[in-house]
């Protein structure tokens, strides 16, 4: 549906947005069109992240089943368990859907075509994916079940491993475009994308992405077939539904996040810019998905002693290398 | 836009999430209601209700991982202003900066000959 009728639109109103930047002084009208592309892309892109998570779990692309899942998962019944802290058992798939999309908010689909272009985009995108972690220790708590909090307290370790190599690397990044703005950050990319600029950030945002978004080999919080479903195992109906989409959003952040700051954004040749950043998004998402699955997980305390003995001294390395290339160079 | 306009469209999404996921509880809630039948609402324990509340205290063995980070995660709010004037100032500031990575890294070392970086 997607592929059929928004492309042709969109290069139509791309070429129009040059103008109107052009001229300064947007009006009101071309910002609300501005938005409604965002909102769009916003629900496609996650739509297509769950095509692409089936993929990645069966195999097969049945572009269908997300839409027929959700709404079989939406006539069942929601559960609140007995003696359940409501509040937070409540707030947790809101705020973890809340925060993925403010992250998402701050990470341009074309030069223009951002919702906020903050100054400061590349520390609010910390701010905001710190409250994964307290939508996930809030999952975990509300319940009052032991195997949710036993995953809630996991994720929270998990963010003592993860949050420098998240933070650390990105410094790095802002160094290079001597700007926290994603819109420079992506535009200091022209003449060497990050990924080959600074490669050991690279990876190190790439398994922290991973981390963030509980994907396999991290997926602590929620470990299938060991912790009966932790964070997740309490929720059902309408609200596990919120949670699997804020979930899929999340994914679709980190990936459009890796494709903002190290594959270049909407640079590259022929193709208009929202469809570069579309591709690449795309493209990192499934291998994000499709990738861990070959690895065994991970126990918690690996985790912390490597991202600590490992992780953390490397990304110095690459902030001193950064440094360095940047005199140079 | 300005920073205010930003913000504000920032919180209007945020109000806009809070609005989708009360909509799709109301689709849910069209579509049918939960049956209030005993024992269904009991988390999952392995078939039984567990006696204590899972709200106890945690030993939260990662403590040293956790301190460390503190003391990092404190750096970084210095290490942000100095990466966008990086380029300006040079190598000033990435002497100034790399003695203070030295003198933390330092610290990082230490807590790894004390064990922190253990399973406690």
């Amino acid at each position: 549906m997607r592929s059929s009728a928004s492309p042709r639109s969109t290069s139509r109103r791309g070429s129009s947005t040059d103008e109107r930047n052009a001229r300064h002084g947007r009006s009101r009208g071309a910002d609300a069109v501005d938005g409604l592309w965002l909102a769009l892309a916003l629900l496609a892109g996650v739509y297509l992240v769950a095509v692409i998570e089936e993929w990645s779990a069966t195999g097969r692309v049945r572009p269908a089943v997300p839409l027929l899942a959700g709404l079989a998962t939406l006539g069942r019944e929601s559960l609140v368990p007995r003696r359940s802290d409501r509040i937070l058992f409540e707030a947790a798939a809101p705020l973890l859907l809340g925060a993925a999309l403010l992250a998402a908010a701050v990470l341009p689909l074309a030069p223009g075509l951002i919702v906020a272009d903050l100054a400061t985009g590349a520390l609010f995108i910390n701010a905001a994916l710190v409250y994964v972690v307290v939508a996930l220790v809030m999952a975990g708590w509300g319940p009052d079940a032991a195997y949710a909090m036993v995953g809630g307290w996991r994720f929270l370790g998990q963010l003592v491993a993860y949050g420098m190599l998240i933070v650390m690397p990105l410094t790095a990044v802002a160094m290079r475009a001597a700007s926290l703005s994603t819109t420079a950050i992506v535009a200091s990319q022209a003449a060497l994308p990050n990924a080959l600029a600074q490669p050991l950030g690279f990876v190190l945002f790439w398994l922290a992405a991973l981390a963030v978004c509980f994907l396999p080999p991290f997926d602590l919080p929620t470990a299938p077939g060991e912790l009966a479903g932790g964070v997740f195992g309490e929720y059902t109906g309408a609200r596990l539904a919120t949670m699997r989409l804020a979930r899929l959003a999340l994914i679709l952040t980190l990936a459009a996040a890796i494709a903002v700051f190290y594959l270049g954004g909407w640079l590259g040749p022929v193709l208009p810019p929202w469809a570069w950043t579309a591709a690449k998004t795309l493209a990192v998402a499934a291998a994000l998905l499709g990738l861990g699955r070959f690895v065994p997980r991970l126990r918690g305390e690996q985790l912390l002693a490597w991202g600590w003995q490992f992780g953390i001294p490397l990304a110095l390395v690459n902030i001193f290398w950064v440094g360095v290339t940047l005199l140079l160079v | 836009m300005t920073p205010l306009q930003q913000y504000g469209l920032l919180l209007g999404m945020v109000v806009a999430t809070v609005g989708l996921v009360a909509t799709v509880y109301l689709i849910a809630r069209s579509l049918g209601k939960t049956r209030g039948e005993p024992g269904k609402d009991v988390p999952f324990t392995g078939g039984t209700l567990s006696p204590k509340p899972a709200w106890v205290r945690y030993h939260i063995h990662y403590y040293g991982f956790a301190l460390l980070f503190l003391a990092f995660d404190m750096e970084m709010a210095f290490m942000y202003p100095w990466a966008v004037v990086y380029q300006e100032l040079g190598l000033t500031a990435l002497l100034d900066m790399g003695v203070f990575l030295a003198i933390l890294f330092l610290g990082l070392l230490y807590g790894w000959s004390q064990g922190a970086f253990k399973w406690q």
